[in-house]
Parts: C-alpha cells; sequence; structure tokens
C-alpha cells in the first residue's frame, strides 16, 4: 500500500509531463526545427536562412490560425556528437512540432530512430546520406543521389542516344546498394547495362581511371568526384569526345570554372537549375532568396521548397497544430505539384520515402552553366 | 594493363616531388614537417588568387612562392627560437599543430571543396607522345625533370658544398655546430625559406593532377610521407624510385577489377611490406636510425 502511495504522484508528474511533450502548446507560436552544416566541411547556411524567410512571409500574412511559426535552426558543423545534441534538444527541449529544411551531412543517419521514437516528421531540405530516403519519418524534397543517378543514366542512354555508357564513381560508405538498385532500375526500364562500372575513384591522379573508360571506348561517362584534376587529365587523354555527366552536387559556379573550353561536361540537377531564375518555380524561390539578400545556390532552393510544402500542409490542419496533428497531417497529405521538380512531393505512410525523381541537365559552357532545353528527365515517366 | 602501368608511371613524378620536399626537410633542418604541402598550398593558392585576378602566371609564380617562403619562415622562426634545443618527436608535433592551425585558415580564406576549387594554370598541358593509349603531356617530363634537379641539386648542395656541410652540421648537433662558430639561426631561417618556395613549386606542379582545393592539397602530406618513407627520410633518390612505384601501383590497381576496391590501400600496404623488407635486420630506436 506504501508503495503505491509513493507511486501515485510520480505518475502523476509523468502524466503531466507527456502531456506537455509533444508539441509547442496550442498557442504562442509553431516551433520548428532545422539541423544545418553553418560551420565545418559542408556548409548551407543559406538553407536555414530560406526556411526562415519562407516562415516570416508566412507570419507577416497572419500566421497559421494567427500563430506565427518560429524557425529554431542548430548547427551541427558535420559533427556526430552536436548532431545529435541538436535533434534531442530541438525534440525535448524547446518542444518542436517538426523538422524542416535540415541539410547536414550526418542527420538522417545519427536521428532517424530519435524521430520515429519521437514520432516527429522530418522534412529535409537537402537528403544527404542514404538514410534520409529510407527511413519512416524522413521525407527530403531533393530526388538525392539515387534517384538521380537512374535519371543520369537515363538521360546518358536515352536522350543523348550514347551505347557505351560508364559510371566512374567514388563511394561514400553505406550507399554501395543504393548505386547498385539505382543501375538495375535503369536497366529495368531500357533494358542497358553499363559497358564500365568503377567505384573505386578516390584522390589521387585520375589518369589511371581515364585511360581505362578510354579504352573501354566509353561514350558517356557518369562522375561524381573531384571535378578539377579530372577534366584537366581527361583533356591531357585527348576525350573530348566523351559525354561526362557529373552529380548534382558538382553544379557549382566555381565547378563550372574548372571545366577547360573543348570538353564535354553535363550536370544533372536537383531542382530547375539555380542559374536561370526565368525557370518555372524559380521565380518563387528567386523573390526570397533577393529580397533577404540569401547566396543563391541549389540548397537554398531545397530550403525554399521544404519551407513551402511545410506550410501548405500546416493549413490543412484543422484543430489544434501540435507534433501529433502535424505528424498525422503528413502521413495522410495529399501530393502536391511544385514546379522547381519532376514529379509531385508527398509523405504518406510509408515505411521509406523518395518522393521526388528525375533530373534537369546544364551543361558548362565558357565557364558558366547554361541549362539545356530538355525539361525535366523523369525515366519512369519518360520510360 | 600495360595502359594503366604506363598511366600510373606519369603521376609518378608528382608522388615523387611530394615526397621529396619532405626528405628535403628532414635532411637540411632535421624536421619531419607535416606542414609541408599545406605551407606549398598556401603559396599555391596566393599565386592562383593573383592569376585569377589578371595577373601573369609568370608574374604570380614567384610572388605565390615567396608568400610560401614566409609561412615557412614563420614556422622555421618558431621551431628554431622555442624548440631548437628539443628532439625530433617534438619538432614533428609542433608542425602537426601548424598544420591543423593552417589547414582551419586556409579553408576560411580559399574556400572548401565544393566553393574553393580553382583551376591552376597548366603551362605544359602539350602533349610530349603517346604510348599506347596513354598521351604523356610535357608536364610529366617537367615533373620528372624538376624531381631529378632537386634529388641531384640537394645531394650537391650537402655533399660538396660548404654550407652544406654547416646544415648537416647543424641538422645532426645543432649545439654543436653553434658552439664551433656555424650562424644557426640564421641559416636555418634561410633554409626554411627556402622549402617554402620549393613547396610551393611542387604544389603548383601537382594540382592540375591531384586537387584543387585548399584541403586536397594539404592533405597531400601523406602522401607525401608515404613515399618519403621508401626512401627512409634519407636517400633521396630512393624516395624518387619510391614516387615513381607509387604511381605505378597505383596504376596496376586501377587495371585489375579484384583489387579495384582497395586501390587507396593497396600501393600503402605494398609499401610497408618494402620497409619491413629492408629493416628486417635493423634495430629500431638505436642511434644510427634515429
Amino acid at each position: 500500500m506504501k508503495r503505491v502511495l509513493v507511486a501515485l504522484p510520480v505518475l502523476g508528474l509523468l502524466t503531466a509531463l507527456t502531456a506537455c511533450s509533444g508539441g509547442s502548446g496550442t498557442d504562442g507560436p509553431i516551433k520548428v526545427g532545422t539541423i544545418n552544416g553553418v560551420t565545418g566541411l559542408f556548409q548551407t547556411p543559406e538553407v536555414p536562412q530560406a526556411v526562415k524567410a519562407v516562415f516570416e512571409e508566412v507570419n507577416k500574412a497572419g500566421g497559421i490560425n494567427g500563430r506565427k511559426i518560429e524557425l529554431i535552426s542548430k548547427d551541427d558543423a558535420m559533427n556526430p556528437q552536436r548532431s545529435t545534441e541538436a535533434a534531442r534538444d530541438l525534440i525535448d527541449s524547446e518542444e518542436v512540432v517538426a523538422l524542416v529544411g535540415s541539410s547536414s551531412a550526418v542527420d538522417c543517419g545519427l536521428n532517424r530512430a530519435t524521430y520515429s521514437k519521437s514520432q516527429i516528421v522530418s522534412i529535409p531540405a537537402v537528403g544527404v546520406d542514404p538514410a534520409c530516403f529510407t527511413s519512416p519519418n524522413i521525407a527530403p524534397v531533393n530526388p538525392g543521389p539515387f534517384k538521380l543517378l537512374t535519371a543520369m543514366l537515363y538521360y546518358a542512354s536515352e536522350t543523348l542516344k550514347r551505347d557505351k555508357v560508364c559510371l566512374a564513381f567514388t563511394v561514400l560508405p553505406g550507399s554501395g546498394g543504393g548505386i547498385d538498385a539505382a543501375i538495375k532500375e535503369w536497366s529495368d526500364i531500357t533494358g542497358k547495362t553499363l559497358t564500365v562500372k568503377d567505384t573505386s575513384v578516390g584522390q589521387g591522379d585520375p589518369t589511371p581511371y581515364l585511360v581505362k573508360l578510354k579504352g573501354a571506348g566509353c561514350q558517356a561517362v557518369i562522375y561524381n568526384a573531384q571535378v578539377g584534376p579530372w577534366f584537366a587529365q581527361a583533356k591531357t587523354q585527348g576525350m573530348q569526345d566523351v559525354d561526362f555527366i557529373l552529380m548534382a552536387n558538382a553544379y557549382t559556379d566555381a565547378n563550372a570554372a574548372l571545366i577547360p573550353a573543348g570538353m564535354n561536361a553535363q550536370a544533372g540537377t536537383e531542382w530547375q537549375p539555380y542559374t536561370d531564375e526565368t525557370l518555372p518555380g524559380n521565380d518563387r524561390w528567386a523573390k526570397i532568396v533577393n529580397d533577404n539578400k540569401i547566396q543563391k545556390t541549389a540548397f537554398s532552393q531545397g530550403g525554399v521548397m521544404a519551407a513551402d510544402v511545410f506550410v501548405q500542409v500546416l493549413k490543412t490542419i484543422k484543430g489544434d497544430i501540435t507534433r501529433e496533428s502535424v505528424t498525422k497531417a503528413f502521413k495522410e497529405m495529399q501530393p502536391i505539384t511544385y514546379p522547381m521538380v519532376g514529379t509531385p512531393w508527398v509523405f504518406g505512410p510509408g515505411q521509406t520515402h523518395n518522393p521526388i525523381e528525375g533530373s534537369r541537365f546544364v551543361k558548362a559552357e565558357n565557364g558558366k552553366w547554361t541549362v539545356l532545353p530538355e525539361g525535366f528527365i523523369v525515366p519512369k515517366r519518360n520510360g | 594493363m600495360l595502359d594503366s602501368v604506363v598511366a600510373g608511371l606519369t603521376s609518378g613524378g608528382v608522388y615523387a616531388l611530394l615526397g621529396l620536399c619532405v626528405v628535403l626537410t628532414y635532411r637540411l633542418v632535421a624536421v619531419v614537417n607535416f606542414a609541408m604541402a599545406a605551407v606549398g598550398a598556401m603559396g599555391a593558392f596566393v599565386m592562383v588568387t593573383l592569376t585569377d585576378a589578371g595577373l601573369n602566371v609568370w608574374l604570380a609564380l614567384p610572388l605565390g612562392a615567396l608568400a610560401g617562403g614566409l609561412v615557412s619562415a614563420l614556422l622555421g622562426l618558431g621551431l628554431v627560437r622555442w624548440f631548437g634545443e628539443h628532439g625530433l618527436r617534438t619538432k614533428a608535433a609542433v608542425t602537426v599543430a601548424v598544420f591543423v592551425a593552417l589547414m582551419s585558415v586556409g579553408l576560411r580564406l580559399f574556400g572548401n571543396n565544393t566553393s574553393g576549387a580553382r583551376r591552376f594554370p597548366q603551362p605544359f598541358d602539350a602533349p610530349a607522345f603517346t604510348v599506347g593509349e596513354v598521351v604523356v603531356p610535357q608536364a610529366v617530363l617537367v615533373s620528372l625533370s624538376f624531381a631529378v634537379l632537386i634529388t641531384v641539386g640537394v645531394g650537391l648542395l650537402l655533399g660538396r658544398t660548404r654550407v652544406g656541410l654547416r646544415l648537416q652540421a647543424l641538422s645532426e648537433r645543432p649545439a654543436t655546430a653553434q658552439v664551433v662558430g656555424i650562424p644557426a639561426p640564421r641559416l636555418a631561417l634561410a633554409v626554411w625559406v627556402a622549402i617554402g618556395a620549393v613547396s610551393t613549386l611542387v604544389i603548383v606542379l601537382v594540382a592540375p593532377r591531384l586537387g584543387g582545393d585548399f584541403s586536397t592539397l594539404g592533405n597531400l602530406v601523406t602522401t607525401a610521407l608515404a613515399v618519403a618513407m621508401v626512401g627512409a627520410f634519407s636517400s633521396l633518390w630512393l624516395t624518387l624510385a619510391g614516387g615513381l612505384l607509387l604511381g605505378c601501383l597505383e596504376g596496376v590497381t586501377a587495371s585489375l577489377e579484384a583489387v579495384q576496391q582497395y586501390r587507396g590501400v593497396l600501393p600503402f600496404l605494398v609499401m610497408v611490406a618494402l620497409l619491413w623488407w629492408r629493416s628486417r635486420h635493423q634495430v629500431w630506436d638505436s642511434e644510427a636510425n634515429v
């Protein structure tokens, strides 16, 4: 009996605690978290800035049901310990209702279990590691490396009509299986196979790889490693007639300037190429980044899109906006058509999420990227 | 297979240059310099910043080398003034600290590997000749000649000149050298400036093959140390051979499907095995090896 008496107040305290968690109350601001690399090796400070700018626009227009959206941004500097602490802090102390616009390279892999356990959804602006696309509570707004690879292979064999398609990749630990699956998807759609598949490209002199690709007669090479030395040596080896197709991470102003004249370099982008603000959907993004003086990068497009789809789903919620109701709304939502990407975005009830597919291509010309006229290449749709 | 070996050999020159830089520092001032590539990268980025601003390559290059020399002089000054009497290990540890500091400063100044990659000038880009499928550019001959020049030059400097004799005395017995009247600090400082300038030239030469951003270039010190180990930090000729061997092994591993995945590791494993073979009769830490 005595034990029950002691246990009762503890139980009461626990109930009070659980009642508090799971959302930031029903009045006051709607708290939203984001984890990004603002310092460190992989820096994307423009992403939280873009998300914040969208939320401020919503707040100026009166907020959601009269409540303002407050963004709490954490810098994890690509440091695993800081990343897990950031997630814990946002979920337990700040009691955010969702994570929107994360772009840390380590967040998904480290925090996926925390998100599932806390029954909170994360809508990253940029899904970097494979875990971003294979977790029940994470759905990024970019195609990610694997869907992008399928689109790039499809572009090489079907759009450019190259017979000998080769792959020269550097593989991050844990993504080998995803790459094989992406190649298989392309083979299933087109019935074609790779002429050379080399996933051992790393640092060091690229010449031995280039010579091997040249010897095999590769006409298109899908590539994802260092840009400068690769193209400098490809030029030396006389590979001007080969179409080199780069992953989205190479689509930066600095890289366009690295490609020597006469070399064929194209890159698959994840959103409408940011270097042309007149493309469908880019006007919306350009307005946000221009008005708020945010750096123009593809990542900032992800920031705007993640914030936009979040606000759209938030508006569909009837009743209180809590972590529980937000998670429910995302799991039951209808697909949203967003012109900056190739396919509609949806969260949905699945155990894995990779809603965005396809890629649009740009070509390096005179040290700048120019957008190619074909729209989004979406293998399933086109195939 | 043969093509791959030839392709690998073409990079041997740049690997040899990296290794030679480490060995020459060790021979001249008795320091295992972990900051070598980072110092060179500083100079190289000063140069490439100037060329991007429109300056002629041949004007920017000496300015970059000077900048590298100055950074190196600062490092040397610190080592001579505060760690002159300390052992090899302490000095190496100091250069590790300087390496870490230079890397973070460089990352701040010149950007990371996506935003900070630069196109380095390639004045020797034209093909010299072709072997099978492999086009060998003039740059390969330039790198190899520069490597031989360093090997022969430093050998002559140490063995045949008065300055060389003093340097040897300084690097082996610094205190005794000062007692017999060798102006140690001034001489050492001049050598550090030269080392910084040479490191800059080497980094500028290897950049079109091995990387265009600060962190990649600064981290080349690991490759440099591996090559230097082949020459046991003392033999310049063996270091030169080590560079060629590394290039060759990389070429072979790139062509063999079975070992392709281990391309990054295999050359170094072979080198470790080689070192073990060479040193199997030696007693480590004995006077002769320190």
